[in-house]
């Protein structure tokens, strides 16, 4: 009988479903239906830097000129920011009393100010790891590599000066070295990496001529990409790995495990289908492996990656060539 | 708002006014620089915790100055002003020589002149609206050092007008908290002939006129005067009476009074939450403060202590962290600082009070946040991490975002800190009425031209309606409640006397 | 201005005074404090309520000479008056009916447990109840707390009275022998942080009234606050209760003692100038 449990957070996890942060990860409710149903860890729903601003700006364009004082609004965002973190903390705490899987707090920065140092209030309400979103998209053009990349190291040391629960992050693939970066993050301490965080994206209606927003979840074909880095980074890393987007099925968190990722995180399938789809998942994970005769995910965990870099472009290119290059290899 | 028209017109016809336009051609007034205020000295005035800084017009510098306002047929600096104080009227007075008649103008609208001239911020007010600096780009008439003078000169002349009372009509009123807005709202019901009681948490009078702003801008005595002359006009002061806790509101409406008027104020500090912060030797800037005016912890006669720091960061731009880190540079300290996000320009604080604070030596670290502290080994704060900020988009205000530079983080060494970024409502009130309706920030809900609350009988002003403002706001809405209130207590009166 | 009615030495360290107060007698519950200032140059200091006769308008306020506001209001007698006291301040206890209380006082720390006590008892409750001090001297309200108590254990360090030992000792002993169903420990903060950490281990909710250092009382300068459950809270205001168990007592006693260079020096002073 296929055994399904997993090493990431640095934590056993009995699934290698991991429900992602999402809103549905906002909810006890939910949260408490997403365990039942099988999965490994629940990542809450993450809370952003931006968030505090964004409220900000709401509250000074609501107000009413009674309360329009400059003083008494200067640190305002403080205010917020403290109202925003006691309900996330309680929260965590509400969360962890009501399942028994690992309970992963998300936390979202664009900056690696005093925002992250709230990390310790979380775990002292209990969460079991941090999950850093770090969340920056590479669109302004006064700052550089270097600049943009301090913010990732800065970030995770601040973090892990602070607590002693597992910490991991989630980046995006905006690198123009992603192997070098993962490579050395991977080398602070940190318990995992997660490739990569969804942004949202903007479309057009050329109708309107008008920005809209693009497809919120996410389709099924937009694993590749993470997959190929998977199996790439998945032998540079020094921590464990894990991917997410568009995994609506057991077959393509499969297809993860054997790149040689821990685990996958799921969140747009959970919309679509509830959370049945991770009891369905889990089962069919554990039929594939009865069936190919694992009975760890050890077993068969990164028997395809890309084993090592300078093979793995070779081979892409060699691949390429040999399929659009129209010449014989 | 057409009689204010008619009025102000009348006003501005009298003979006397008249004169006085026409004694000098507009072309000359204009020519007359504005009055520079005496200062003492920045090195002098930082080895006392008592002295003004502002010295007071002459007579003479006042009359001059005071003949520079033009008189406009449309006087735009009465828009700049919360509670429309008929400026035109007082300045002119004082052009006359009559500087009683200017206090006695003062005290139709404002019932604290001496304060308002010292504390409020007239380069954003009335100074900002006058026709020098709109049409004539220069320098704005000296509203507020005028205002200042006309009420010194009154109080320091023994004259000091007691206005008169109408008969007393037997309605118990309260006010709850003794700070401007009760002040205020206390003097016009008074007036009315109401019997007003004004009930105070604390052992002194004032609220934080006496506990907040330090005696180098606004010295305690002068508050005290006025004070005195509400007694002399028959209110009643109750310290150390918590309305709520000491008595609850049905206490007090079973000792028959009739309405209220609460104006407990925004007490309650606010923190940056970061870690550290609970070290010793950080205060918020009320307790500091509140150690220093209230308590008079600096000097030895009096038994409340206060950290005298030798490097002493203060955090925060406006008023408060000005009045806090001027307070700490003359209780000694070697380095007193300000330690503020955005840049210079953006403080919130009163320009005179930026200028008189460089002037004594502070130090402005602009562009720079704390997000740490550090102890020694006795658990005193030793250091304070600051990391430096550059600003972004503006924000909904206008104002440009503060946003933090990576990797740009140092250290200072810091052995007091006082945090200055702003305070909420204090909960008492709100807390001793489950009915009362409280805005999510935990200000007190009022309809805006009554100052009435959801519960009839209850009226609220000042800070604990608006979050935190200003003394000259306060004052209004202490006079807008008394209006309000008299109307509502004339009507209820009315409805029983119809039914009796 | 407040007249003293009464006053009486427990010890040579500890007062007790009747002070006349009307309205903070009717209003007053178990749990609350006051705030008093000796005279105009004085410091405001916290006090909490130990009994009060709504009838006689009078409150009983017990008081440890530690410095120089307590060593002046000691020195005052009746007829004399106290300039200021305001109150009734902090959160009441919630006193409900549980079961067995168990109610832990350290030193003068009986003073503010007496009035609980009393709650608890009167509430219906069982209550058992520590008193424990370094010698016999320090062991106040005896009498009082016996009346309202189902059982009364006495431990003194040296032994001079009662049982030989720490109030922990005395505590765990009622523990392992009835079910306790709250706890209650109001006494020096190091007390109460070992009542706790016991208590903790037996998973037994209790409550410690927190003795931070006051300015206001009022919740306007944050002189008072303690980590509760990684939160700040002021003592005056969410307090001066707080559950046992998530209150950061390291960071209290760093606090508390924030000011003792200059207490120090200010007592010594006091002692010179009254010789």
């Amino acid at each position: 009988m296929a055994n399904l449990t997993t090493r990431f957070f640095g934590l056993e996890l009995k699934s290698p479903v991991i429900a992602a942060s999402s809103s549905m990860t906002g909810n006890p409710e939910q949260i408490k239906k997403l365990a039942e149903a099988g999965a490994g860890a629940i990542v809450l729903k993450s809370i952003f830097e931006e968030e505090i601003y964004q409220q900000l700006q709401e509250e000074l364009s609501l107000r009413p000129a009674i309360h329009s004082d400059a003083e008494y609004l200067d640190y305002f965002d403080y205010v917020i920011k403290d109202e925003t973190l006691k309900k996330y903390v309680q929260l965590v705490a509400d969360v962890k009393k009501a399942i028994d899987i690992p309970v992963i707090a998300s936390v979202n920065c664009v900056s690696s100010g005093e925002w992250t140092l709230f990390a310790k209030k979380l775990e002292d309400a209990g969460a079991d790891a941090i999950e850093l979103n770090l969340f920056i998209v590479p669109s302004d053009a006064e700052k550089s590599n270097e600049y943009n990349e301090q913010f990732y190291f800065n970030t995770v040391k601040k973090v892990k000066e602070k607590v002693s629960i597992p910490v991991t992050i989630k980046i995006s693939y905006y690198f123009s070295n992603l192997a070098k970066i993962a490579g050395e993050l991977s080398e602070t301490g940190i318990s995992g990496i997660t490739i990569f965080n969804r942004f949202f994206s903007p479309d057009i209606d050329i109708n309107k001529e008008e920005l809209v927003t693009a497809n919120v979840l996410s389709q099924a074909d937009e694993y590749l990409l993470p997959l190929r880095w998977t199996g790439i980074l998945a032998n540079q890393v020094k921590c464990d790995l894990a991917a997410t987007t568009g995994i609506h099925s057991a077959g393509t968190a499969i297809k993860f495990l054997l790149a040689g990722a821990s685990a996958v995180q799921v969140a747009s399938v959970l919309y679509s289908e509830g959370a049945g789809a991770i009891t369905r998942m889990n089962k069919e994970i554990a039929t594939w492996m009865d069936k190919k005769q694992y009975r760890r995910i050890d077993d068969f965990k990164g028997s395809l990656n890309m084993t090592n870099a300078k093979n793995a472009a070779y081979f892409e290119r060699v691949q390429f060539m040999k399929y659009f290059g129209g010449k014989e290899f | 708002m057409s009689d204010q028209k008619e009025y102000l017109k009348a006003e501005r016809e009298k003979e006397w006014r008249v004169e006085l336009r026409n004694k000098i051609k507009n072309r000359e007034r204009t020519d007359i620089p504005r009055v520079k205020m005496p200062e003492m000295d920045p090195l002098e005035r930082i080895k006392y915790q008592d002295r003004e800084v502002n010295q007071g017009l002459s007579v003479a510098q006042a009359q001059r100055e005071a003949s520079r306002c033009m008189d406009c047929v449309n006087p735009t600096c009465m828009e700049g002003c919360p509670v429309s104080i008929n400026i035109p009227k007082f300045v002119k007075y004082i052009d006359k020589g009559d500087f009683l008649s200017a206090a006695k103008t003062l005290k139709e609208t404002s019932a604290l002149p001496a304060v308002c001239g010292r504390v409020c911020p007239q380069e954003k007010q009335c100074e900002s609206h006058c026709f020098y600096i709109q049409k004539l780009k220069k320098e704005p008439v000296a509203i507020g050092y005028l205002e200042r003078f006309a009420a010194d000169y009154e109080r320091e002349s023994g004259q000091m007008s007691v206005p008169e009372t109408a008969p007393k009509n037997g309605i118990k009123i309260a006010a709850i908290g003794s700070g401007p807005a009760s002040l205020s709202f206390a003097g016009d019901m008074i007036k009315r002939g109401y019997d007003v009681t004004v009930f105070e948490a604390l052992h002194e009078i004032g609220g934080v006129l006496k506990y907040g702003i330090p005696e180098f801008r606004l010295p305690n005595k002068i508050v005290d005067v006025e004070i005195e002359i509400l007694k002399k006009m028959g209110v009643k002061f109750e310290t150390n009476f918590i309305v709520g806790r000491t008595a609850s509101f049905d206490d007090l409406k079973a000792e028959s009074f009739e309405a209220f008027f609460v104006a407990s104020g925004a007490g309650l500090p606010n923190f940056m939450n970061i870690p550290g912060e609970n070290y010793n030797g950080i205060l918020s800037s009320n307790e500091y403060l509140t150690r220093v005016n209230l308590m008079n912890a600096a000097s030895s006669d009096f038994d409340t202590p206060v950290f005298r720091g030798k490097n002493v960061a203060v955090i925060g731009g406006g008023n408060t962290a000005m009045d806090s880190v001027r307070t700490a540079k003359r209780l000694g300290a070697e380095r007193a600082m300000i330690i503020y996000r955005r840049s210079r320009e953006e403080m919130p604080a009163r320009v005179e009070e930026v200028k008189h604070a460089e002037e004594e030596g502070v130090e402005f670290l602009n562009l720079n946040n704390p997000v740490e502290y550090f102890a020694d080994a006795k658990g005193h704060v030793s250091r304070v991490r600051l990391q430096r900020m550059e600003l972004g988009e503006p924000d909904a205000s206008g104002r440009r975002r503060p946003v933090p530079v990576e990797g740009s983080e140092y250290d200072i060494a810091a052995d007091l800190v006082i945090v200055a970024v702003g305070v909420s409502p204090n909960p008492l009130i709100p807390k001793a009425l489950p009915e009362l309706k409280i805005s999510r920030w935990r200000t007190i809900e009022v309809e805006q031209d009554k100052m009435q609350s959801s519960l009839p009988e209850l009226f609220a002003g000042g800070d604990i309606v608006r979050g935190g403002a200003t003394v000259i706001l306060a004052m209004g809405d202490g006079r807008k409640a008394a209006a309000s209130m008299h109307e509502y207590l004339q009507q209820k009166s009315q409805i029983i006397n119809h039914k009796s | 201005m407040n007249k003293i009615v009464e006053k009486d030495f427990f010890s040579s360290k500890v007062a007790r005074f009747v002070v006349e107060a009307p309205r903070i007698a009717r209003s007053r519950k178990p749990g609350h404090f006051i705030i008093l200032r000796v005279d105009e140059k004085g410091e405001r200091i916290p006090l909490t309520i130990t009994d009060a006769d709504a009838k006689a308008g009078t409150i009983t306020l017990v008081v440890q000479k530690v410095g120089v506001s307590s060593e002046k209001l000691c020195a005052l007698n009746p007829g004399d008056f106290i300039h200021d006291v305001v109150g009734p301040l902090g959160r009441a206890t919630d006193i409900k009916k549980v079961g067995t209380i168990l109610a832990c006082g350290g030193g003068v720390g009986v003073a503010p447990l007496f009035p609980i006590v009393q709650g608890f008892k009167k509430a219906g409750n069982r209550v058992v109840s520590i008193l424990a001090a370094r010698n016999k001297d320090l062991i106040i309200l005896e009498d009082e707390i016996r009346k309202w108590s189902d059982e009364v254990i006495i431990m003194t360090d040296d032994g001079s009275y009662g049982k030989k030992g720490l109030v922990t000792a005395g505590a765990e002993e009622v523990i392992l022998r009835e079910k306790v169903d709250e706890c209650i420990a109001i006494g020096p903060a190091v007390m109460m942080k070992f009542t706790s950490l016991l208590t903790k281990k037996y998973g037994i909710p209790t409550q410690a009234s927190l003795n931070a250092m006051m300015v206001d009382g009022t919740g306007m300068c944050g002189a008072c606050r303690v980590s509760v459950g990684g939160q700040t809270r002021f003592t005056c205001i969410d307090g001066p209760e707080f559950d046992a168990h998530q209150i950061d007592f390291d960071e209290l006693m760093l606090r508390l003692g924030g000011y003792t260079e200059l207490e120090k020096e200010a007592y010594q002073k006091y002692f010179e100038s009254s010789k």
